[in-house]
């Protein structure tokens, strides 16, 4: 159980996907003018993560991990098709993000419209696809992998808003034209990671 | 005087509008301000809260500097002469350190004012005072014995990437004295953590006494916080540590001094303290019985003398420009503060000092409470309505 808060804290905080890895920066850059529609796309990345990671983990451990195939017949237990992880993760997720998108242009039309492509851009996101790698490199158990997607989700999620909350503050400061947009928000990001890097180190 | 400001008279024309040097009016102006009163006062900016004009302001926080500036000055010639166990008196203590620390101060100023400098002549913004306070804390959160030209680069990186590429004074959102503090600390952690805290300079005759620890309070205190030297030692600041941090009854007068002229937020260092207390409390009781050396014992207030916790809850977290601006969204920001410098000093044995890395932290969260604290008041006063 210790071990697991631990785990919760950590994939938020100290390694958190944006600041530590600098993952997903296409969309944590693009989406994270207002800080209503940021949180939007934070809560769609939690939710594909959630779903995905605990999902690719069950495919990995049944399909594709070496003698995985066991459980069909013992003739293949000696296969391994760990090269298959990349191109089954990834569809995994955009499945997930077919239905994501579904959902929000039912239930939320107004965020549908202000997340544009980036909604359908989620499959593409690279911390999503890292989080699943993530949990195979490191061989996460299920409750661990559980755990970690809701962490480095919800590290996401916080990394986004703090951007969007700095940027709309922003919205009055006078930056010199060449910089605006996105170069001040890359140079606000690299800020942003010098006060993360507070958390490395921690020993929980 | 007169003399200066005849010559100032005699060249004003030139850098007037449409004069020879117009390009150079700004400079020139902060040049004529910087001696004498000026006849205009700032017009606006997003730094103006009242009356009160920025020139003010920012000479009052230098004002509440010179305490904490002094004591560090004599702190650094105390400790000298401690190391060496020479026998001095103030007035050599006093000459000594400020032979040390001048030249920080003065490179810190010129090398960032140079800057500013370069900035209000490329694009015609008049230059801000803001720099008077930023100059004078980046020295005061260093140690005495690090490389002038280090001192320089911080001054370059704050000025640069904290304040100007956001428009300049007022526009910023972390604080630009601890992001250069920040910058030198992850760049050359061998020059700002560790036994550097003691001026070693040889004196003629004399040599280093054998088995001379150099380590600050804060390194210790990982291993057993016993060993620490007194609560009252640690109050008055005889000390290792940052030129301006050790005394915390320096830092409280250039508190009472803040309160009183209304330019820091009482709120503020009130509620750091507060959270520094209250965390440090809750680490007593969460802390293992069957260690009593464990850093989580150490007595709650024990942790607000140590360090620089009194610095940055009264000169740092107060910064107006880039602490949360709304009543309630400071007190929730100074709690944070406090908490989660105690956190990191106890979990986080990378860095001793957990202050800086806590203030810079909610820097970049104190917008986000802002909005909650707002939004959360509009949905208070629609369901009144």
């Amino acid at each position: 159980m210790e071990n697991l808060i631990s785990l919760f804290v950590r994939s938020i905080f100290v390694d958190n996907a944006i600041f530590a890895f600098f993952l997903g920066m296409c969309s944590y850059l693009a989406v994270s003018k207002k800080i209503k529609t940021a949180s939007g796309l934070g809560l769609a990345v939690i939710f594909v993560m959630v779903l995905t990671t605990p999902l690719n983990y069950l495919i990995l451990k049944y399909l594709l991990a070496p003698g995985a195939l066991a459980w069909i017949s013992p003739s293949l237990a000696d296969v391994d098709l760990t090269f298959l992880a990349f191109i089954l993760f990834i569809s995994t997720i955009a499945g997930a993000v077919q239905l994501v998108e579904m959902v929000v242009e039912k239930f939320a039309p107004a965020l549908y419209s202000a997340l544009g492509i980036f909604l359908p851009l989620i499959t593409v996101n690279c911390s999503i696809l890292g989080a699943s790698l993530f949990m195979q490199e490191r061989e996460y158990n299920f409750s661990e992998t559980l755990v970690f997607s809701i962490g480095t989700g919800i590290g996401f999620f916080l990394a986004i808003v703090l951007l969007a909350s700095i940027r709309e503050r922003l919205r009055y400061s006078k930056i010199p034209p060449a910089l605006q947009g996105l170069g001040i928000a890359m140079i606000v990001t690299g800020l942003m990671a010098i006060a993360f890097l507070s958390f490395s180190g921690i020993k929980l | 005087m007169k003399i200066a400001r005849k010559l100032i008279d005699s060249v004003k024309p030139h850098f007037s509008k449409g004069g020879k040097y117009e390009k150079f009016h700004y400079a020139f102006d902060a040049f004529e301000t910087f001696l004498f009163v000026p006849e205009t006062t700032t017009q606006k900016g997003v730094h103006i809260r009242d009356a009160m004009d920025m020139k003010r302001t920012m000479f009052t926080v230098v004002i509440a500097l010179i305490p904490c500036l002094l004591f560090g000055m004599w702190n650094v010639g105390h400790q000298h002469f401690l190391a060496f166990g020479m026998e001095a008196d103030n007035i050599q203590k006093f000459i000594f350190g400020a032979i040390k620390v001048l030249p920080i101060v003065v490179v810190s100023y010129s090398v960032g004012l140079g800057v500013e400098f370069i900035f209000s002549i490329l694009k015609g913004h008049p230059v801000s005072e803001g720099y008077l306070v930023t100059g004078l804390l980046i020295p005061l959160t260093l140690p005495v014995t690090i490389p002038l030209w280090m001192v320089g680069l911080g001054a370059i990186f704050c000025t640069l990437l904290g304040k100007e590429i956001f428009g300049g004074t007022g526009y910023n959102f972390m604080n630009p004295a601890l992001l250069a503090r920040a910058f030198l600390f992850f760049a050359f952690p061998a020059f700002m953590s560790g036994d550097i805290w003691t001026d070693l300079t040889s004196e003629q005759g004399q040599s280093v006494v054998d088995g001379f620890s150099g380590a600050t309070n804060l390194s210790t205190f990982d291993t057993n916080f016993h060993q620490m030297i007194s609560s009252s030692d640690m109050f008055w600041g005889f000390e290792q540590g940052s030129i301006g941090e050790t005394s915390a009854f320096a830092c409280l007068l250039g508190a009472v001094f803040l309160i009183i002229s209304g330019v820091g937020s009482f709120r503020i260092m009130a509620s750091v303290f507060a959270g520094g207390f209250l965390m440090g409390l809750l680490m007593n009781v969460l802390a293992p019985s069957d260690l009593p050396n464990h850093s989580m014992h150490m007595p709650a207030i024990n942790h607000l003398l140590i360090g620089g916790f009194a610095f940055g809850a009264i000169f740092m977290a107060t910064d107006p420009v880039t602490a949360a601006h709304t009543g309630k969204g400071k007190i929730i920001y100074g709690l944070l503060i406090g908490a989660f410098t105690v956190i990191l000093r106890v979990f986080n044995p990378a860095y001793p000092e957990g202050m800086m890395l806590s203030i810079l932290l909610f820097n970049v969260f104190s917008p986000l409470i802002d909005h909650m604290v707002v939004e959360q008041h509009i949905k208070s006063r629609l369901k009144n309505a």
